[in-house]
């Protein structure tokens, strides 16, 4: 009897140097299935199971997943552009044009990071406004809303970090009028605006500024409190579930003791 | 109970999920009730209709970033400021409430008193009942909500901030007709209403708000932040 | 899913139904399409015109030569110390190949051949564009992210002008420009500043209104201010659009303003009127047509440029200022070009009449003034003030304003969104330019840069100029800028530099850089003639070429003047190169002679450009050399034979390589040639 493709891919898992990388071992066993989540360093922060309900689209639209799945694809598209880009002036802009004009589908990744960082900063904000409507912030689910806050801000210093990146006359014109705004805080608003931009004004500086950040600083940020958000998914009893409200609890209960 | 014990006296391929005896006591939180919920393995159910979903966002975007090219201006000129010069589209609000208000007002207070706002929302207990806004105590209730509605609306009035005046009222309209309905009422969509608590209204009319404010700000402002139709350019 | 339709939902069920197959699915359509932004990539442009190239190239005869030439990839010329990424040439293949001039489409034609080669500048240097781009759109038209498109090819030249600040010979459209710019006092309101620190100098000054009413009426000032063009086609003023009433207050204001010049008019002089012949006669002898035009009977103009117009000069001029003025233009002027001829009182007053019955009976007729009320002088001043008369005119009490109109420094990278366009006109830095030039007021009632009355070429010319007024003229690193010589402040000296000022000298003689080209140079025209023949031709200046209409008028000098004009210039005017005794002026032997003769008519073919026979000869190109024994130096003859062009740059006459003994025997048979000419010149 030939083998099926599930048996072949057995043998693969069965393999010395697959054992070595993954823990889990062969067979489709509940077990198996919880282990490969349990001990693998990036999927162990979500359960090992979760409620069949909460699979359906209108459950959540899936709007986290999204907004990780444009964070992925940006981190990508990002590391590739950082390869062809000097945060300098006027090289920056000069390096945009290149991006279209000489870099081999350097205009398609440049699009796609643009596009998917604002379907970012939308997505994480109807996750936001879907999360609170469902009432998915209750508790003990407080201290993720908080974090997811938190994540809400660091997209929006992410995006308009990186706006300033082509530097071009809407970049920098952008940057200029939101980086003012910073100066009305009342008493350190100057200083804070100095420090945002190094300097009194947007130029070389705040290109460097807002490339470190955009680079480095928001992306270790975002990984760091992203991380949590979804570790957090797991302690606070996996995706909430309307039937945990107090109200339906109360009816789930009464059926099941019917039964 | 040792985690020993757990592994080894367990089937690894048990039909039915190992049984737990829970413990109620007041101090635990109420979702270990619901234990017998049916529920599907993350690997690989999960992961791969997430993994789906996020392909199939991915091929909208690829799709887009083929079609449409990211904007790109001249280099960027100190010295010559384009009218208007526009903030990223998701701070347009704020700069279209910039133009009614003192920045240290619209640029400082209103969106630190908004991040503020959305911290505190678990912590205060808001809408953990849930019940909706006008069922209990309505009179009073409803007394409050004219007075602070008034208020407002004078206030946008005052600083002439009609964009925000019309989701406003549209928003109070909506939360009378909530005060009229009851859950005894024969229209689904006011059945809805009334069931609704304040923070749902509240949140309502900030998101609300935050789209009329940014659509204004992105396609109806134009050099001097004046008016214009963005069909007719 | 659900579906009515039975197979439909079983197929998505097969496709879609488990997530793992979904997954697989979904990833396959993920990575196709991911998959063309490569396959874009492979079929850009510049690969197409690439392949293009090749697939012309193969028909072609040298095709194995080009076809070595030719390298594939993107192509870029590189030069960031002049901002220069050009990637032209990833499509324009063929620029440097010397066989596809005769190619009809672009981009493969060969480029003209220009003085630089394309690897030196790149190309957007002078065709602007954007150079780093590699589409055809984004390199050639003005998109979002770049302003300037290609510059019309007549423009071109503008690009010259960023570095080049002399006049090129092969630039003649930016020259004109420049001149146009300096000649028409654009730059008297508009500041232009040079990158080398200096700012552009107007060429021709206007004259002073300070003692306008000694001059003219104040029936003329309207006139002329209403259309100056009207009085005389050349006239060099713009037409300021002026309401009636604005223009009798400002003529009123300058009448009034106006105080005399001492000595600047002479009462009639008792001589019996002469008849128009004589004066036209005298005009003719003056060779006043070298520098003031007069309008023929077809309506051409006749003459030079340099003074004004004269067609209706007597309706112009008070008869007793034009008298002093022939007299003597320096008591009303001193700094006029117009020479100080030394006519007789007989000569002034056949002058004076013959100028003054050129006039037109109608050109006054429908002006009448009433006297000026104190508030109409008060308002022609103000108006004076408002519309920058004295950026150009000298004007009693007014000061030249400062920074009058904007500044055209950069204009050339002047950013199109700063710029209005009218309603219909394409929205182009160059037909912005244009149009500013050929009808300012159509863009803005209000504004009070006049109208000019500029040809077609003028207004390119001018626009290719202001052109290259632009951000890289003014960063260029100073190794690649060529500036303009340095203008030269010579004065001569004493009394005989006196009397060279008095004569204008320079208005048609440049010496040591300073002076008009209308007449030779004669920085060292003290090595090059014979002291006899100078004051001879001081006394009755002939003229050395037959072609020339423009001849040296006769000043009617007092022997002392020539005595001192000629000693100064024998001794100042003396080149280091050779000394002019050097050489002997007579005394060659008779073999010498006829040597010289057989290399002047046989091995060098002299005749075809010069006379030394009048009757056999036929050469009109060069001077006439019947009399050059009496005429030059036989030292300047010897030296001029062996180089020409080191005497003086840029002459005509070839450098033919003779050997010394050539040289002296051509000298010979040319010092021998002492007859016709010296008795011409004496006649």
């Amino acid at each position: 009897m030939a083998k099926t493709v599930d048996q072949y891919f057995d043998d693969l898992r069965d393999t010395r140097v697959w054992r070595s990388i993954f823990r889990s071992g062969t067979g489709s066993s509940t077990l198996k299935r919880s282990l490969a989540i349990q001990q693998n360093v990036f999927l162990h922060l979500f359960a090992t199971k979760v409620r069949r309900r909460m699979l359906s689209f209108s459950a959540t639209w899936y709007l986290g997943t999204l907004t990780l799945g444009t964070f992925l694809m940006l981190v990508v598209t990002g590391i590739l552009l950082m390869l062809y880009y000097h945060p300098s002036v006027p090289q920056a802009y000069a390096d945009t044009k290149d991006l279209q004009f000489v870099v081999s589908s350097g205009l398609f990744l440049r699009n796609l990071h643009r596009w998917s960082a604002h379907a970012m900063v939308f997505l994480v904000f109807a996750h936001m406004f879907k999360v609170f409507y469902r009432g998915a912030y209750r508790p003990p689910r407080e201290f993720n809303w908080v974090i997811g806050i938190v994540l809400l801000l660091v997209t929006l210093l992410l995006s308009y970090t990186g706006y300033l990146l082509p530097w071009d006359q809407l970049a920098y014109w952008a940057i200029t009028v939101g980086s003012n705004i910073a100066s009305a805080v009342p008493v350190f608003g100057d200083k804070i605006h100095f420090m945002l931009l190094g300097g009194n004004l947007v130029n070389a500086n705040a290109l460097l500024r807002f490339y470190v950040l955009h680079c480095m600083i928001l992306p270790l940020a975002a990984i760091f409190f992203i991380a949590i958000h979804f570790w957090r998914i797991r302690k606070d009893g996996g995706l909430y579930a309307h039937q945990s409200e107090p109200s339906t609890l109360t009816k789930t209960t009464l059926a099941k003791e019917a039964q | 109970m040792s985690t020993k014990d757990f592994v080894t006296g367990m089937d690894s391929n048990a039909r039915k999920a190992p049984r737990r005896v829970a413990f109620i006591t007041r101090r635990t939180s109420a979702q270990v009730k619901a234990v017998d919920e049916e529920t599907l393995q993350t690997f690989p159910e999960v992961l791969f209709r997430a993994a789906v979903a996020i392909e199939v966002m991915a091929i909208g975007l690829v799709t887009m970033a083929l079609l449409f090219n990211a904007p790109l201006e001249g280099i960027a000129d100190p010295s010559h400021t384009p009218n208007p010069a526009k903030a990223p589209w998701y701070f347009l609000g704020l700069q279209e409430m910039l133009h009614y208000f003192p920045p240290v007002v619209a640029g400082v207070l209103v969106p630190g008193l908004v991040v503020m706002a959305l911290v505190v929302i678990p912590y205060f207990n808001i809408n953990i009942e849930a019940e909706g806004l006008f069922l209990k105590d309505r009179e009073r209730r409803l007394r409050i909500f004219y007075i602070v509605t008034g208020a407002l609306v004078l206030f946008l009035v005052v600083f002439r901030v009609f964009v925000a005046l019309v989701p406003t009222l549209i928003v109070a309209a909506f939360m009378i007709l909530a005060a009229q309905s009851s859950p005894q009422s024969p229209s689904a969509f006011r059945r809805y209403l009334a069931s609704k608590p304040l923070s749902y209204w509240i949140m309502s009319w900030f998101l609300f708000e935050l789209v009329v404010l940014t659509a204004i700000g992105t396609f109806f402002r134009g050099p001097g932040w004046s008016w214009v139709w963005p069909w007719r350019s | 899913m659900q579906s009515s339709n039975q197979p439909w939902s079983s197929l998505w069920k097969t496709l879609f139904g488990d997530p793992l197959r979904a997954f697989g699915i979904v990833s396959a359509i993920l990575l196709v399409l991911l998959a063309i932004a490569p396959a874009k990539n492979h079929f850009s442009e510049w690969r197409h015109y690439q392949k293009g190239y090749l697939r012309m190239v193969r028909s072609r005869g040298e095709a194995v030569t080009l076809q070595r030439h030719f390298q594939p990839g993107i192509q870029q010329i590189w030069h960031p110390d002049i901002g220069v990424t050009d990637r032209c040439t990833s499509c324009h293949v063929g620029l440097k190949e010397a066989s596809l001039t005769d190619v009809k489409f672009q981009p493969y034609r060969k480029h003209p051949v220009i003085p630089h080669t394309t690897e030196q500048y790149g190309c957007v240097m002078c065709h602007r564009g954007q150079g780093a781009a590699t589409t055809v759109e984004e390199a050639h038209s003005s998109t979002l992210a770049w302003e300037q498109p290609i510059l019309p090819a007549r423009y071109i030249e503008s690009g010259c002008g960023q570095c080049h600040r002399a006049n090129l010979e092969g630039t003649p459209q930016l020259n004109q420009g420049r001149a146009l710019l300096a000649r028409y006092g654009c730059v008297q309101c508009h500041s232009i500043k040079l990158p080398d620190a200096g700012v552009m100098q107007a060429t021709q000054d206007a004259p002073s209104l300070s003692h306008i009413a000694d001059k003219t009426t104040r029936e003329w000032i309207f006139a002329w201010l209403k259309d100056p063009q009207s009085y005389a086609a050349s006239a060099t003023m713009p037409n300021f659009k002026l309401k009636d009433d604005d223009i009798r207050d400002i003529s009123a204001f300058l009448i009034a303003n106006s105080n005399p010049v001492a000595g600047d008019t002479l009462p009639p002089i008792s001589q019996k009127a002469a008849d128009s012949t004589a004066g036209a006669s005298l005009y003719g002898e003056s060779f006043c047509a070298s520098c003031h035009a007069v309008q023929n009977a077809a309506g051409n103009l006749v003459g030079g440029n340099v003074g004004p117009e004269l067609t209706r000069i007597g309706n112009k001029t008070k008869p007793e200022w034009l008298r002093a003025w022939i007299h003597n233009p320096r008591v009303y002027d001193p700094g006029t070009q117009m020479p100080h001829y030394r006519f007789s009182d007989q000569q002034v007053a056949t002058m004076e009449g013959f100028l003054l019955a050129k006039s037109d009976s109608d050109f006054l007729a429908n002006v009448h003034l009433d006297p000026a009320t104190p508030e109409q002088i008060a308002h022609g001043k103000s108006l004076v003030m408002e519309y920058g008369c004295s950026s150009c005119h000298e004007i009693t009490g007014i000061k030249k304003p400062e920074n009058f109109a904007p500044e055209l420094t950069r204009i050339g990278s002047k950013s199109i969104s700063q710029l209005i366009f009218l309603p219909g006109m394409s929205h182009t830095l160059p037909d912005y330019i244009a149009g500013k030039i050929r009808q300012p007021r159509a863009f803005s009632p209000g504004l009070k840069m006049p109208q000019y009355s500029f040809t077609l070429t003028q207004i390119d010319a001018l626009t290719t100029a202001l052109l290259a007024q632009n951000d890289r003229a003014q960063s260029m690193p100073p190794s690649l800028s060529v500036p303009a010589p340095q203008t030269s402040h010579y004065r001569p000296a004493g009394k005989a530099g006196q009397i060279m000022s008095d004569l204008a000298c320079f208005s048609c003689h440049a010496i040591n850089g300073r002076g008009g080209d209308m007449a030779p140079d004669l920085t060292w025209e003290g090595s090059s003639v014979q002291r006899k023949w100078l004051e001879d031709f001081f006394r009755n200046p002939g003229t050395l070429r037959p072609a020339l209409i423009r001849r040296m008028p006769k000043f009617n000098l007092s022997n002392e003047e020539i005595s001192t004009l000629s000693d100064y210039i024998m001794t100042v005017y003396q080149t280091p190169e050779f000394d002019r005794e050097s050489l002997p002026e007579s005394g060659y032997s008779a073999t010498q002679v006829e040597e010289g003769k057989q290399l002047f008519y046989s091995k060098y073919g002299c005749q075809s450009c010069h006379i030394v026979d009048a009757k056999s000869d036929k050469g009109y190109i060069g001077p006439t050399l019947t009399g050059v024994g009496s005429r030059l130096t036989a030292a300047w003859v010897y030296h001029w034979l062996k180089n020409p062009q080191a005497l003086r740059p840029g002459t005509v006459e070839p450098n033919r390589n003779m050997s010394d003994d050539e040289a002296k025997s051509l000298t010979a048979f040319l010092m021998a040639q002492k007859g016709s000419g010296t008795k011409e010149a004496k006649k």
